[in-house]
């Protein structure tokens, strides 16, 4: 096989790649002529390449063939209005000199810059993220649909505004445009969209494994690139960075071997990743570096804690415990304080674990969902409260988002149900 | 037995117009053509190509393209070497991008001698 091949996702991030060098040439303004020269280019390659084999320089030759379709095209646009050419300056790219222009550091710090543009604080989140997915994954309209649960045309509508939006932006216009100020101020959006991105894949009870892992590694190579850049070496890059490969490591092991989920004390821990877990490790020791403590810190912390556990019984819950209270301070959720109780519970037993949650009144969308009813059942099912067990029993599976989630939780309100007697 | 070249023809129809495949798609489609060339690699004499814009030459006249007339147009070629039509016709059908909806692949026989 030819050397692409055996490069995972080679199209996919070459059109990232190339979305992120060319707008930054010619300005955020072409967004979309582009995007579609990009994936003009890429069919242009499979049909040629397919015939006449592969270039020595696939980057190179598909950055030229781009280069010169998204030239011609602005020129076809422009007509025979010389200003143009004047703006532009750059003729067509020739075999010759096209090695020079295409060079991999310089990329690298496009395709960072295109996602410090993609967070734009005028750009809904929801939008942030599907742009990201588009410019630098190189999903289409119906990957990122898919991926994300709504629509098409959700997508297309947000794709378009923010389009638009970027269209108005002066400072993303020409080349050299953002400040540091600019890096420095879009930081933290940066970080909550690859925590986004990684989340979406990881957390995710509906799709299944190949796309939760592929929205997951797309998180963890954009974070490594940011993390290579002086505007993102920051302490809580690196926590990102440990909590997505403390996460990755245990990734295979939450499933059975016909796809159904496991539970924590379920997962055989010989499955988790050792060396992704030293990697992790590595992170944290990185973020811990200075003085800031994120919500990153905290949540890598928690994974760590896991991930250095022998077993579900010598996890050291008052870690994780104190963990969740820091993450609750941070980020104020209820979902954190629903994560201390189950902690609590299994620290100092199922009665601390309520004492967690008494007087706390629960945010609708916790009330309407699984997780709430399914903890609560839980706790109640070990204090033989059973007329309060079966009650939360019965929301928890009417709530479940997906049969694999059910199947999940029959087994454990099922299985402690058991256990009790 | 010894081994025969096919010409292969691939038709399509015309106005067909599909969704354009994305860059995953696209990178799935170049590791199965990828792979089918591996697999066939002694029975591939000529990749051929795509097939662009041409003319007619008759005894009467000469025309440019495009055919009104026929109903399919011819996308591209390729020449492969087989022991046996059936054989050259299980290449032609296995070959990724050749065989797809709304389009077919001729495979004839080339007589050398």
């Amino acid at each position: 096989l030819t050397a692409p091949t055996r490069v995972e996702h080679f199209f996919r991030h070459e059109y990232g790649k190339l979305v992120a060098t060319l707008a930054r040439r010619v300005g955020m303004q072409h967004l979309a002529d582009v995007e579609d020269a990009v994936q003009s280019a890429l069919m242009t390659a499979l049909e040629t390449w397919t015939v006449a084999g592969q270039p020595d320089n696939p980057s190179a030759w598909l950055f030229r063939v781009a280069w010169n379709n998204l030239m011609g095209e602005l020129r076809r646009r422009a007509g025979h209005r010389r200003i143009l050419e004047k703006t532009l300056g750059q003729d067509l790219v020739t075999r010759e000199n096209v090695a020079e222009r295409f060079l991999e550091g310089e990329v690298r710090d496009d395709l960072l810059r295109m996602l410090f543009v993609c967070c734009d604080d005028a750009i809904p989140v929801e939008s942030q993220l599907m742009l990201a997915l588009k410019t630098l994954c190189g999903f289409e309209v119906r990957e990122i649909a898919l991926r994300l649960f709504t629509s098409e045309e959700n997508v297309y509508k947000r794709l378009g505004r923010a389009r638009t939006r970027l269209r108005k932006t002066k400072a993303a216009i020409r080349p050299g445009d953002l400040t540091a100020d600019q890096y420095a101020s879009r930081i933290s959006a940066v970080h909550r969209i690859l925590y986004l991105l990684f989340t979406e894949g990881y957390l995710s009870t509906q799709a299944e494994t190949t796309i939760r892992r592929e929205l997951c590694e797309e998180g963890l190579r954009l974070a490594t690139i940011l993390v290579e850049h002086p505007a993102g070496q920051t302490p809580e890059t690196a926590a990102l960075l440990a909590l997505m490969h403390l996460h990755m490591a245990r990734m295979t092991a939450r499933q059975d071997r016909s796809g159904g989920l496991l539970l924590l004390e379920e997962q055989d821990r010989r499955l988790w990743d050792r060396v992704r877990i030293q990697e992790g490790m590595e992170w944290l020791v990185k973020a811990s570096r200075g003085d800031q403590f994120s919500r990153y810190h905290a949540e890598a912390g928690i994974a760590a804690e896991h991930c250095l556990a022998a077993s579900f019984q010598a996890t050291r819950w008052e870690k994780i415990v104190e963990c969740y209270a820091l993450l609750e301070r941070i980020a104020p959720s209820a979902i954190h304080r629903l994560n201390r109780a189950v902690a609590m519970a299994e620290w100092r037993g199922p009665r601390e674990g309520l004492a967690v949650l008494k007087g706390f009144e629960p945010p609708s969308w916790l009330e309407g969902s699984y997780l709430w009813a399914a903890v609560l059942a839980d706790l109640h099912r070990r204090l033989r409260n059973d007329a309060a067990a079966k009650r939360y029993r019965e929301s928890a599976l009417e709530f479940a988002p997906s049969p694999a989630v059910k199947e999940l939780l029959r087994r454990r309100l099922e299985a402690r149900a058991k256990a009790d007697v | 037995m010894p081994k025969q070249k096919y010409l292969c023809i691939q038709r399509s129809q015309p106005g067909g117009k599909r969704d354009k495949p994305s860059p995953a798609q696209m990178e799935k489609m170049y590791a199965t053509f990828n792979a089918w060339k591996e697999k066939f690699q002694k029975n591939i004499v000529d990749l051929g190509g795509r097939l662009g814009d041409g003319g007619v030459v008759t005894s009467e006249s000469v025309t440019d393209g495009p055919f009104i007339e026929t109903k399919e147009i011819v996308g591209g070629f390729m020449i492969v070497e087989a022991a046996s039509l059936k054989e050259a016709m299980t290449i032609a059908r296995e070959c990724p991008g050749v065989v797809m909806p709304g389009s077919s692949v001729e495979v004839r026989e080339i007589h050398t001698g």
